[in-house]
């Protein structure tokens, strides 16, 4: 009887959180849609590099290169987009999260939503690619799989490293340097990954070993998220 | 003579590529004992660095026992 | 004086290292030659690094379970000294890979830099770059410890992961690596001779003996600059 109880006050729990935690997403929606200057400069941004990148190539590039590029330009443009994620929230809104939910709760939210918005990101600047330079890719729905995936990794680091750099004075610059490092080994798997889909021929089972590898490491950024999270929150 | 030239560098490049067959070592600078001259520099810049480092760490002990003292 | 027998523990394992590093036998190996003595030198540059910075994670998770500022104190310096390693371990493998990498087997700078181990040694450097500047970035105390220890700890669990992988992505020239997509990067312990395996041990302890000492030093001096500031 009393362990029933405690299973529904758990239940109970879950769902609050649950409930806490899609709110706290809407609001990142709802702010998104509020501020739409932020967005669209961040489309503007992606457009603008490209575009850069096509009038500095005389001819297209060839796959390697555009491949590079394509994951060099994801790193910035997850700079950008997921910068904000910390920054925006004034200090006094901040005050009011951490009466009303918990911290695991607010890095969920915010991973959910950082990923959600990488990933349009990413499929934006994945059609601008293959409209200014052209398109090596041979499988595309495979490409859009590892882009999905690579997106993800990517925004994941991104946004703890903007809850630490947010901590910090001059952060806009921090975080790149605090990123980089950290990031470099999953985009290496990434870039190696992405050859799939240039028809390059693996090992048998590399392909899923290479997938296995990134999913790992995104569970770790998650987890440690999770479990560093709240010494960052309070103040 | 000719064939004589012939078996000569025959026997030379045949003792040039057995030369090359064993990794070259530093051979001379051990048999001429001059190696221990670069231990013994070695040494000195190490038992240096630990001299330093000791004083350095005495320095340091003294002036924490100054400080503890003070309170 | 009782306490510092690992003081001179160290400074004995180096003088062991030194005379018997030059003195003893070692492989006759192509390309390497003598210079093959260097891996009591500058691999245990790399290990003493590692082990450093082992030291500064354990310290940071220490901070955060108690918040006492001594053990911010640790984990900075721990990380300083293995930065130093770290830097000394880059230099002198610069030196070594030019004469075998480089001129002797026709090797590029620029494809040896792509050296899986050198990347892993990078992305370390770049890491703890990173958390000195974000450590330079705060004017509070308590608040930059807890950042960097949060930092710290995410960097170091993030690097382990990525020493492993990337070797498994790029062929390598280093010993113990037979090159390749699927070449196991772990350093073989039976590739090793035994008589170099005599000297390569104490010499990895001996070196980060030494590390701990400096690192020691080092924290002593910033306690007591910042005595003021623990005490209250």
């Amino acid at each position: 009887m009393k362990k029933n109880q405690q299973s529904i006050s758990d239940n109970h729990y879950f769902a609050g959180m649950n409930h806490r935690i899609s709110a706290l997403f809407k609001k990142d929606i709802l702010l998104e849609f509020r501020q739409k200057h932020t967005f669209y400069g961040i489309l503007l941004y992606i457009a603008a590099t490209i575009f850069v990148i096509y009038l500095s190539m005389s001819e297209s590039p060839n796959a390697v290169v555009w491949n590079s590029l394509f994951w060099v330009i994801q790193l910035f443009v997850c700079v950008n987009a997921v910068a904000k994620s910390f920054l925006q929230e004034s200090r006094g809104r901040m005050l009011y999260f951490y009466s009303i939910c918990s911290p695991v709760e607010f890095i969920i939210s915010k991973l959910i939503f950082n990923v959600i918005l990488m990933l349009i990101m990413s499929l934006i600047s994945l059609a601008l690619f293959s409209l200014f330079l052209d398109n090596p890719v041979q499988n595309g729905l495979k490409f859009i799989g590892i882009v999905i995936l690579g997106g993800t990794g990517i925004s994941l680091v991104f946004t703890l490293m903007s809850a630490i750099a947010a901590k910090a004075q001059q952060n806009a610059a921090l975080i790149a340097i605090l990123g980089f490092p950290v990031i470099l080994p999953q985009l290496m798997l990434i870039i190696r990954l992405s050859k799939t889909a240039f028809a390059e021929v693996f090992r048998d089972g590399a392909v899923m070993q290479l997938i296995g590898l990134t999913s790992v490491m995104d569970l770790l950024v998650v987890v440690l998220a999770i479990v560093l999270f709240p010494y960052l929150w309070k103040d | 003579m000719n064939k004589f030239i012939l078996t000569l560098i025959g026997l030379m490049t045949s003792l040039i590529t057995s030369a090359q067959d064993k990794p070259e070592m530093a051979d001379l600078l051990r048999s001429n004992g001059k190696i221990y001259t670069v231990v013994a520099v070695c040494l000195t810049i190490l038992i240096g660095l630990f001299i330093y480092v000791f004083i350095l760490d005495r320095k340091i002990s003294r002036f924490e026992h100054e400080t503890k003292n003070r309170k | 004086m009782d306490k510092s027998w690992w003081k001179i523990l160290s400074f004995v394992l180096l003088v062991y290292t030194i005379v018997c590093g030059f003195l003893l036998d070692v492989p006759h190996l192509f390309i390497l030659n003598e210079t093959i003595r260097n891996l009591y030198f500058h691999v245990c540059m790399w290990f003493g690094m590692m082990i450093l910075f082992t030291i500064s994670f354990v310290y940071s998770i220490k901070y955060l379970r108690g918040y006492q500022y001594r053990n911010d104190i640790f984990a900075e310096n721990f990380a300083r000294v293995g930065a130093l390693f770290g830097i000394l371990g880059y230099l002198t493998g610069m030196l070594w890979v030019n004469v075998t990498w480089v001129t002797d087997q026709g090797q590029s700078m620029a494809s040896v830099m792509k050296e899986p181990k050198l990347i892993g040694a990078a992305i370390a450097l770049l890491i703890y770059g990173a958390y000195f500047v974000l450590r330079g970035s705060f004017t509070d105390i308590d608040k930059r410890a807890r950042i960097s220890a949060v930092y710290n700890i995410f960097a170091f669990a993030m690097l382990f992961p990525s020493i492993w992988i990337i070797p498994r992505l790029v062929g390598s020239l280093h010993p113990g690596a037979p090159g390749g997509d699927n070449g196991n990067p772990a350093l073989d312990r039976n590739d090793m001779d035994a008589r170099m395996r005599m000297v390569f041990y104490p010499a990895i302890i001996g070196w980060t003996l030494l590390g701990v000492w400096i690192a020691t030093l080092k924290i002593r001096l910033s306690l007591l600059k910042d005595k003021s500031i623990i005490n209250e």
